[in-house]
């Protein structure tokens, strides 16, 4: 239900004959549902929010000046700590960017390796965003089964690179080492587990009519405000807009493989729950393709000892996740960046918040703003 | 519209206020003067890029610089517009009446290089507490706070004959600071 009520007013109630005027109310930064620390300032008229205002800035760390400081493979580990829910998703947009600014080429099995980790990657995401969001919603299971399969796909991680998060795996030209022997068994096994698990995820979350009575028509983004506010990802593909930088701005080997793009035109909180359902199980494609495909060869393309790109721009975006990542690099030339600027995807989600919160009850707050899927590292960097 | 003709438009009609355009593929490279830098971003718009990919701010020692980055989601065009801003007076005017999503965008541009934008509805830090003094990301910056980075491994090696001796009188080799622990700060 969206009332639209014009800000200030006094509501007079007609069978009492009280008046209601605006409240605030602080969803502060600390806050079991805000998925970080994130401040909303919420402007209540009885129990419909008018507006909402969110202050952000509580995780900034100075990304972008680090990375005018260090040289380019050593940016590569604050990349993680972006979203660091997708990490291997930062990676391999910071070192695509480098290579599309230096004009180099990367070997055939190190793309496949990239593109089977990013999936991988956008797979455990999409997991902590549902077992999450059920969790904010009041459904514990979910958050239980997700974080489960999860635990496999990190197992996984960890096999390959030591490291359960923040793994900075990928390189200026490649990867640094190879899958180990036991990866694609490991992995196909996991696939086989997790494609079982799915309708299992349907029969809580997707069937539950409870769920649905709370997400259906919660949460309106229109395309036009969609475009407008230059949301990415889910968000966009929730409100019908079929946009997928895999397939509209095609990069690394992503045309090789036969994936869908699932797209939702409700434009509500229901519609962007089905898309990223419905991506897990494209993702599992593409990592059952790619595994197929996987060609022999080295992993690491001849890289100069110090990495220096000619001096030039470039704005290079991928798709993460929470949708279009971009890195913005000047370079002048020398082993370090001159300008380093991230775009984040989350950011600018969250900018449409307000938009999509307007006229919503407090109770909704939650479903929507679970369904930006915020990570606050990359809304603060 | 192809990336050539909007170069062209572009050139026809705003003249001397385009002072560098090229075509480079799919993408359109243009820098213009701050004065016209609205108009030509309201006929970018209308010219089809209705998304509004980028907008950060750079710091070239002698001016700053409004960087946007436009595309659009029917047709692979896209547009990298820079709007080069003097230093000591940094004002241009804001285009989150054109796209909304600049707002944000132009918030923390402020935020971080100090670039004011004219007409901004919410003109205020957005990354940085409200009372932060100064704008971090540009050049000059400067903190006590600050740490300059070392590049351990690269100094200069203690002569192994006097290592052991005690009360040695070389110069120790450099050993990292110890970052200040959160309850303490």
């Amino acid at each position: 239900m969206n009332r639209p009520i014009p800000i200030g007013t006094t509501v007079v109630m007609e069978r009492t004959g009280e008046t209601m005027e605006e409240m605030y109310v602080n969803m502060g930064p600390q806050h079991p549902s805000t998925h970080g620390v994130l401040r909303l300032m919420l402007k209540l008229d009885g129990e419909y929010i008018t507006d909402c205002i969110p202050y952000i800035g509580y995780l900034h760390r100075c990304h972008e000046k680090i990375g005018e400081n260090r040289n380019y493979t050593q940016v590569i580990p604050y990349t993680d700590r972006l979203d660091y829910l997708a990490s291997m998703s930062m990676n391999f947009g910071y070192v695509l960017a480098v290579e599309r600014l230096m004009g180099q080429k990367v070997p055939e099995r190190a793309e496949y390796m990239r593109v089977i980790l990013a999936e991988l990657q956008r797979i455990a995401s999409h997991l902590i965003w549902l077992g999450t969001f059920g969790l904010d919603l009041g459904n514990f299971t979910i958050f239980m089964y997700c974080f489960r399969e999860r635990e496999m796909i990190l197992d996984l991680f960890e096999s390959v690179t030591g490291q359960r998060l923040n793994y900075a795996f990928y390189r200026i030209g490649g990867m640094p080492m190879d899958f180990p022997d036991t990866f694609l068994t490991d992995c196909q096994a996991f696939l086989s587990w997790f494609k079982q698990r799915l309708p299992e995820y349907d029969a809580i979350m997707t069937d539950n009519v409870l769920f649905q009575k709370r997400v259906q028509g919660v949460g309106i983004l229109t395309p036009e405000m969609a475009v407008d506010y230059a949301v990415s990802g889910p968000m966009l593909r929730g409100s019908g807009i079929k946009w997928d930088l895999r397939r509209n701005d095609p990069y690394s080997i992503y045309d090789r493989f036969d994936f869908e793009i699932p797209v939702y035109d409700t434009c509500d909180v229901w519609a962007r729950y089905l898309v990223r359902r419905k991506e897990m199980e494209e993702s599992v494609k593409i990592v059952e393709q790619a595994l197929a495909q996987l060609p022999p060869g080295e992993v690491m393309a001849k890289m100069p000892k110090t990495i220096k790109p000619p001096a030039g721009q470039i704005y290079s975006r991928n798709e993460s996740p929470r949708g279009e990542i971009g890195f913005y690099l000047i370079s002048d030339g020398s082993p370090k960046p001159y300008r380093y600027k991230v775009r984040s995807p989350a950011y600018v989600n969250l900018s449409a918040l307000p938009e999509m919160l307007r006229g919503c009850l407090i109770a909704d707050c939650v479903a929507v703003l679970g369904s930006v899927d915020i990570v606050l590292g990359e809304v603060d960097r | 519209m192809a990336p050539e003709e909007i170069l062209n438009q572009i050139k026809a009609r705003f003249g001397e206020a385009v002072t560098e355009g090229e075509v480079k593929g799919v993408e359109v490279r243009l820098t213009v003067k701050p004065e016209q830098s609205w108009e030509v971003c309201r006929f970018l718009r209308d010219s089809g890029l209705e998304y509004f990919n980028c907008l950060s701010g750079a710091d070239w020692m002698t001016h700053l610089e409004v960087v946007y980055d436009l595309s659009s989601l029917r047709h692979a065009t896209k547009v990298h517009l820079r709007v080069p801003v003097d230093r000591g007076n940094p004002v241009i005017r804001t285009v989150a009446n054109i796209w909304r999503s600049a707002n944000w965008h132009e918030r923390e541009c402020y935020d971080l290089f100090g670039v004011r934008f004219d007409g901004h509805p919410d003109h205020r830090r957005i990354l940085l507490p409200e009372d932060w003094v100064g704008f971090p990301l540009r050049k000059d910056y400067t903190d006590e706070r600050l740490v300059p980075y070392t590049d351990y491994g690269a100094e200069e090696k203690v002569p192994k004959a006097e290592a052991g001796k005690p009360g040695a009188t070389e110069a120790k080799p450099l050993k990292p600071p110890t970052p200040p622990h959160p309850a303490t700060a």
